[in-house]
């Protein structure tokens, strides 16, 4: 199980490392995930550390350790009264990565393994499956391939009781998942799915075994072919019932469980356009109504740690949901119409410390006022605009999200531009017709011309903000576009008679 | 945003749900109507680069390298203000700079020559003085040369009284860039014209458009002609700022113009075509535009 609070100690004390060598250390780490996700190879194993452990401890002598393994290994094959012990100290001895290779390279290593893992004594399975977590967790391609013999037993153990050993099947699972398509293959056929849903079924009481079966489906839902095979197998079982029980985080226990369950959701959502099995299933009414309560309490300023790992999918289930989700069905389907005041509470809460989930909320924004009358006057009503506007200046595609959301209001009604004009869009689209940003140009000409037919009003406004001038120079603008529709503005609507008399009288 | 060259496409933008398939967005509608805007749903793949930041959080927290306060703050960025006026690509960090950069190179400027003058006075005087042709036949009678200094009033018959003039009553220099003769720009003009018909398209009832690339087409040729007036280029600044892309831009363009009849081959460079109704030219001031324009065919 994780906690998070233990990750801040493991960060501040581990070997020693001064605050600066650990920044340098993550940094680093953060730029490999991101070349390994631009490879589409981003994966990520866990290690579940024994009790009296508080940090993964490695040796750092390897060759004492691959002697160990070696000679543990033959210890154990003599029938003797220390396996217990032996089996422990192989299991110590495993956190080595060189041991492991030396492990599996040893003949009917995992045979005798399994031969523990399913044997009569509890004791020496418990320190069987942990020697094949260790093993599991390798960062060598070809030692988790040695574990496959091991999988039908760890999966016949999902069923069983005892939590700590069902966790170990699990995360050890978890860990083997990713590692190959023939990994998966054996582990599909072997029933992992039916085998996790009955586990989550069966242990939902128990939130450590929860968060392990979150994160062994989260495994195999990243494959990149499971939208294929696995997506449909996990849909079709009880998974999605289950996963969206535990989204509500328990107060006692934590986020681990809810963060692992909405990762799930997310995967399932994004692979696939069709979401309507888990639309049926009230999974946007769950995510939309646990991201209104998520966005009061950080609007209240009860940013709990980690709170942005569980908002940051279930903004994403929540804006991919939404995109299957048939306009008719959007009221019942959203429920409350405050989830555009989370999204709001969102953008500007995480918009300085984490600018990507600040633009993940703004898409969400768009697609919620896409096609709801009732959600934009929402927006209105709640006088969430003049916020909105204030983050026009913003980059790296929040302020063009933000502005499509704006234009999604300014497409309902006339009533609403002029509501918009009045709030300050158009002064900030003056400025926004500037950018460098091209896409930012062509949407602000897209809103502008949306806000001055609405009436005349907008329209004499504009031009009193100096809108005629601007809009002459957009004429000379590089990029034909842009140019058309500063001149189709001008010609049919701001320079008819009524406008410019209006206009001149005024000087 | 998008990712090219995948095999299913990442963002996938839909129109109303009920009946439409995935179209992309109409060009023009039926009435001529440019504005293509209209509220979308985006379905996010999985790989998308939207997702990037989220994911390597995901992940930091599995592999336990998640901490709650960022290390170093992620930057927020502000988005950039860019002269879009065709030719010039000076790109600025605040919106003041951008109006500074497009005030003083881009408002007054002459509708004929593509001269960029300092102010609205200043581009009235030389309108009158180098494209109106009855400004040429009443000079012949009478002082039409007004002083260049606000507020004085005289006038004189000459321009090269007038100089006289700005330099003995108000301490001008005698290199005043503001008050260079027609006649210094003879071979620049006809040089000019050439450019003009080969590059540019020219519509019947529009008036002839000229690129106003010309005004950085003139940074070019005046780097040749030393100790020009300040007139038609940029200033040393903003052509530092504008820099290696304007002049690398400005020399396809200006490759492009001189050369003709090459235009069919130069597919990729950007040929300026503009429609500018006769009634409105920037370089006047938006309420001149309604006048119309001196000298030019309606």
């Amino acid at each position: 199980m994780w906690r998070l609070n233990k990750v801040r100690h493991k960060a501040a004390g581990r070997h020693g490392d001064s605050l600066e060598e650990l920044k340098l250390k993550r940094r680093e780490h953060e730029r490999a995930l991101r070349q390994a996700r631009r490879d589409r190879q981003l994966v990520s194993k866990r290690l579940l550390l024994n009790e009296d452990e508080d940090q993964p401890e490695v040796t750092m002598d390897t060759n004492s350790g691959e002697q160990d393994v070696v000679s543990l290994f033959h210890k154990l094959q003599q029938t003797g009264s220390e396996r217990e012990a032996r089996l422990k100290a192989l299991s110590k001895a495993l956190r080595d990565p060189s041991a492991q290779l030396a492990f599996i390279k040893q003949e009917n290593s995992m045979h005798l393994l399994v031969g523990f893992l399913t044997g009569s004594d509890a004791t020496c399975r418990l320190q069987a499956v942990r020697c094949l977590h260790e093993l599991s967790h390798s960062p060598h391609t070809n030692v988790a391939p040695a574990c496959l013999p091991a999988t039908p037993y760890l999966l016949t153990y999902l069923s069983g009781q005892s939590t700590k050993f069902t966790e170990l099947c699990l995360y050890t699972l978890g860990n083997l998942c990713p590692e190959s398509d023939v990994v998966k293959e054996k582990l599909l056929a072997q029933g992992i799915i039916p085998a996790l849903a009955n586990c989550i079924e069966n242990q939902r009481h128990n939130l450590a075994v929860v968060e392990a079966v979150g994160f062994t489906l989260s495994q195999l839902l990243q494959a990149k072919d499971a939208a294929e095979k696995i997506i449909p197998m996990v849909l079709a079982s009880s998974l999605p019932s289950h996963l969206l029980s535990v989204l509500t985080p328990d107060p006692d226990f934590g986020l681990a469980p809810a963060i692992e369950c909405a990762w799930c959701l997310h995967y399932l959502t994004c692979s696939t356009e069709d979401n309507r099995v888990l639309l049926a299933h009230g999974a946007l009414l769950k995510c939309s109504s646990l991201l209104v309560s998520l966005g009061a309490a950080v609007a209240e300023g009860n940013k709990e740690e980690g709170m942005e790992l569980l908002i940051c999918p279930l903004l994403r289930c929540v804006g991919n949901l939404l995109s299957s989700c048939p306009v008719e069905d959007l009221s019942t389907q959203v429920g409350d119409v405050h989830i555009v005041v989370a999204l709001c509470a969102l953008l500007q809460a995480y918009l300085q410390t984490q600018p990507a989930l600040a633009r993940e909320s703004a898409w969400v924004l768009n697609n919620l006022t896409a096609y709801s009358s009732a959600l934009c006057s929402a927006l209105l009503t709640f006088n969430l605009v003049p916020g909105l506007i204030q983050l026009l200046p913003f980059s790296q595609g929040i302020n063009t999200m933000i502005l499509r959301a704006l234009a999604n209001i300014a497409h309902k009604k006339k009533e609403f531009c002029v509501q918009l004009a009045h709030l300050g869009l158009l002064s900030a689209l003056c400025a926004t017709l500037k950018m460098a940003d091209q896409e930012m140009v062509i949407l602000s000409m897209d809103v502008l011309f949306m806000l001055v037919v609405s009436g005349p009003q907008v329209a004499e406004e504009f031009v009193r903000q100096g809108g005629l001038s601007l809009l002459e120079a957009i004429q000379y603008n590089s990029k034909g576009d842009i140019r058309r529709r500063a001149t189709h503005l001008l010609e049919h609507h701001l320079l008819s008679y009524s406008v410019v008399k209006t206009y001149l009288l005024n000087l | 945003m998008q990712q090219p060259e995948s095999v299913r496409p990442l963002t996938t933008e839909r129109h109303h749900p009920t009946g439409d398939t995935h179209e992309l967005r109409p060009r023009e509608t039926e009435q001529g109507n440019p504005f293509t805007f209209t509220p979308q749903l985006i379905h996010l793949h999985k790989d998308h680069e939207l997702f990037e930041d989220g994911d390597i959080t995901r992940h930091m927290y599995l592999q336990d390298l998640y901490i709650s306060e960022a290390d170093d703050k992620p930057t927020l960025s502000v988005s950039e203000f860019a002269c879009h006026i065709s030719g010039c690509s000076a790109v600025f960090s605040t919106l003041e700079e951008y109006e500074h950069h497009y005030n003083s190179l881009h408002r007054h400027v002459c509708c004929s020559c593509r001269r960029s003058l300092p102010s609205a006075r200043l581009l009235d005087i030389h309108i009158q003085e180098w494209h109106d042709s009855l400004f040429a036949i009443l000079a012949q009678r009478q002082d039409m040369y007004q002083c260049l200094v606000e507020g004085c009033g005289q006038k004189f018959r000459t321009s090269k009284l007038r100089k006289d003039h700005l330099i003995r009553l108000h301490k001008y220099p005698p290199d005043f860039r503001f008050d260079k003769t027609k006649k210094d720009r003879g071979t620049r003009e006809t040089k000019r014209q050439q450019q003009k018909d080969t590059a540019m398209e020219v519509a019947d009832d529009v008036c002839e458009s000229e690129g106003v690339c010309e005004v950085m087409c003139d940074v070019l040729s005046n780097q040749l002609e030393h100790g020009e007036s300040m007139e038609t280029h940029v200033s040393q600044e903003e052509a530092r700022m504008a820099k290696s892309d304007s002049t690398e831009e400005h020399a396809d363009l200006s490759a492009a113009a001189h050369g003709a009849g090459n235009t069919s081959t130069e597919a990729t460079k950007p040929r300026y075509s503009y429609r500018v109704p006769t009634s409105v030219c920037f370089g006047h001031g938006s309420v001149r535009g309604f006048r119309g324009r001196r000298g030019r065919r309606k």
